[in-house]
């Protein structure tokens, strides 16, 4: 080793002494790694709970048989769900209310706010097809009544009607609306609202569990020095900086 | 073992040489057999301390929740102190506990806090180190010295007054009929024990430790306190489509080929496309070698056709079932015999177990399973008995594991034995629980412990580290 990294070493480790910082080697870590304990069924049941969630409903279907897992939700309703979600990041939001309201009329009922982004979102779709008869007419009868109702959704309103002042749309300052991004945001509210009403969690727990990797991460550095995985995608463990 | 013995076969493997997969997994096959061990539910108090308080100043009532001071306080060192009978338990997001003051007495010299095993039993909490406490007279917060510092409201007669410690936070935080008064950080380690003072004439309070409602709504406070948590958590970004490519690098590992295939298809088709970044393309070659033989294998092996396994494993990896006192040929010989019990065939069990299982009697490391295996054969009714987890899915799934952990290990890119045993999600677990496992034991294993089980299992999300 060249002089230059031994004091480099060396200034580190002072340094990891100075803050109290406890040093856990790599070989230490990986004694620790290896003495938790993981159950199979858990981590198949990890993968078939993202597998639902998001809607990979062959996927579910066949990993139940490849590898036992019992799905938490009846797959049937997954292939209605991801029907509507589909519909949405399309366009088609007519088709996507009467699917929803087949599905559970109650899921609309009871929210108000996600019933205003859809027929916002239609109306969107209506401009973007030059309609701006029909957009008018929809807007003036089935939204201004829910804007007076409430301030936020009057905001979001005007905010999309002012899409049909610019003829550049793609240079406007509300052209955001006509983004497919807008689409996705309005598609994945009416997933989570659906899986709700399934009184299934919304979200999949394997993010859930990489951010709290992330964070333990950073928990622990406080406290000690010890190897990390920085890349989740490879899941290589790195050498602690000292 | 079996990869020694062939390391003339697979040179490259030299990384590897000296280990065997299938050994890992012969401990598994046999720890499936237990439950996992839940942690033991710790002692909490339940009442005060006769024993260790300062008897003379003050009067336990029989129950052993309430006290009374029946002298005349003179000074400092006639407090009426008494701990509870037991620590706070630590192995929790939150502990806490009321009192209630009954009578504030001549001066309302009443305290309440946390003292720890060798506290001087004449003195308030919080006036000697390893103490903390909120006194009644002046509302101020004492930690470790003789004076105090400005904290909350005074309390006196009819007042509800609590005390806890949120381990997640490292603090101590007390209330004052039913509202959080303020908090402070915990500094102290070891053990601490609720404890309450009384220091004028006539002063009574009674101790609630939770045998009563109390006035403070610890469960909802509990609640916010791990949505903060929660809340700091789901603010932290992860790569795009970081899961997807997790799940998906997971079902190549264990061969779970149309599941894969299903789920790219998927991808393929989703709003918009889902791309894995080209930097994983090297360690995928890796985990797609051989993917439709284990894929095959699994199957065979999850259906109970361990013959069939048998024969396409001397096909198309023959050095794995070279050596018949292997770990992998060990566990396959023990699964064969596992479904000749399943169909009830005992009688060719036997004869199977004589010809196959017997030589493994007395060797160390096999020992169990085998004595396990064959105790299959004592019941009536086997899938109840203590043995009867072999008989379960699982036992099928960790056999077809250790197949195809051993086809990964003939894969001459593979770098380490690491890469054959543990997926990369398996890989990311086991990091996320020693993190929280190390900083839970560098904080004296205070806190609620993190059970990836019970998160799983679970309707709520990700709590406690």
């Amino acid at each position: 080793m060249s002089l230059f990294w031994i004091v480099i070493r060396q200034l580190a480790e002072i340094e990891a002494m100075a803050t109290s910082k406890k040093v856990i080697t790599r070989e230490e870590w990986e004694k620790k790694l290896n003495d938790v304990k993981i159950r199979k069924e858990d981590m198949n049941k990890l993968v078939m709970n993202f597998l639902v969630t998001e809607g990979y409903v062959e996927a579910a279907e066949k990993f139940r048989m490849e590898s036992g897992t019992e799905p938490d939700i009846d797959l049937a309703t997954i292939t209605d769900r991801m029907a509507v979600k589909k519909a949405v990041q399309c366009g088609n939001v007519e088709d996507a209310i009467e699917k929803v309201n087949d599905l559970n009329p109650e899921i609309l009922d009871t929210n108000p706010q996600l019933f205003f982004h859809l027929q916002q979102q239609r109306l969107i779709e209506l401009i973007r097809n030059g309609k701006v008869e029909e957009a008018l007419e929809f807007a003036q009868e089935e939204l201004a009544p829910r804007g007076e109702e409430n301030q936020t959704f009057l905001e979001e309103l005007e905010r999309t009607v002012a899409l049909l002042a610019f003829e550049d749309v793609s240079n406007c300052p509300v052209g955001d609306l006509l983004d497919i991004s807008q689409r996705l945001k309005t598609a994945s509210e009416v997933n989570a609202a659906i899986l709700t009403s399934q009184s299934h969690e919304k979200d999949p727990k394997l993010p859930s569990l990489l951010k709290m990797l992330i964070w333990a991460q950073n928990q622990l550095d406080e406290k000690a020095a010890y190897p990390r995985i920085n890349n989740l995608s490879t899941a290589a463990l790195e050498d602690p900086a000292v | 073992m079996s990869i020694n013995s062939n390391n003339s076969n697979n040179s490259n493997n030299n990384n590897i040489k000296n280990q065997d997969p299938g050994l890992y997994f012969l401990e598994l096959a046999r720890a499936s057999s237990s439950t996992g061990v839940e942690e033991e539910e710790e002692e909490a108090p339940t009442e005060l301390n006769t024993i260790n308080s300062s008897g003379g100043f003050l009067v336990v009532s029989p129950d052993k929740l309430s006290v009374k001071y029946t002298s005349v306080n003179l000074h400092g060192h006639d407090v009426g102190v008494v701990q509870a009978n037991k620590p706070a338990p630590v192995k929790r997001l939150v502990y806490y506990f009321e009192i209630y003051v009954k009578d504030a007495g001549a001066k309302g010299q009443i305290g309440i806090g946390f003292t720890n095993e060798t506290f001087k039993m004449r003195r308030q909490p919080g006036w000697e180190a390893n103490s903390c406490g909120y006194h009644g007279d002046d509302g101020l917060l004492y930690h470790g010295a003789g004076k105090g510092e400005a904290f909350g409201p005074t309390f006196t007669s009819n007042d509800t007054v609590g005390g806890g410690i949120n381990y997640a936070s490292e603090e101590f935080f007390f209330t004052k009929n039913g509202a959080v008064v303020g908090a402070v950080h915990k500094d102290i380690k070891g053990p601490l024990f609720p404890t309450i003072a009384v220091h004028s004439q006539n002063e009574e309070v009674l101790v609630n430790f939770g045998q009563k409602k109390f006035a403070f709504d610890v469960k909802e406070y509990e609640a916010q306190e791990r949505m903060k948590q929660q809340m700091t958590i789901e603010k932290i970004s992860l790569p795009p489509n970081a899961s997807y490519g997790l799940v998906r690098s997971y079902l190549l590992h264990y061969g779970y080929e149309d599941t894969l295939n299903s789920f790219e298809l998927a991808g393929k088709s989703t709003v918009p496309p889902i791309f894995i970044a080209q930097e994983n393309g090297f360690d995928e070659q890796d985990i797609v070698y051989a993917l439709n033989q284990r894929k095959t294998l699994r199957q065979l092996i999850r259906n109970g056709e361990i013959d069939a396994a048998f024969d396409k494993l001397r096909n198309w990896h023959p050095w794995i079932v070279q050596d018949d006192k292997s770990s992998t040929c060990f566990l396959l010989h023990c699964q064969k015999f596992i479904e000749l019990v399943r169909v009830g065939a005992l009688e060719e069990a036997v004869k199977y177990g004589r010809m196959e299982l017997a030589k493994f009697f007395g060797l160390a490391g096999f020992e169990y399973l085998v004595q396990d295996c064959v105790a299959l054969l004592a019941y009536e009714k086997p899938q109840e008995s203590s043995v009867g987890y072999l008989l379960e899915d699982s036992q099928r799934e960790i056999v077809a594991d250790t197949v195809n952990a051993m086809i990964l290990s003939t894969n001459p890119n593979v770098k380490d034995l690491h890469c054959c045993l543990h997926s990369y999600l398996e890989r990311l677990l086991r990091q996320l629980i020693a993190c929280c496992l190390e900083r839970r034991s560098m904080n004296g294993d205070q806190g609620e412990a993190f059970h990836l089980h019970r998160v799983l299992n679970s309707g709520t999300h990700a709590t406690g580290c």
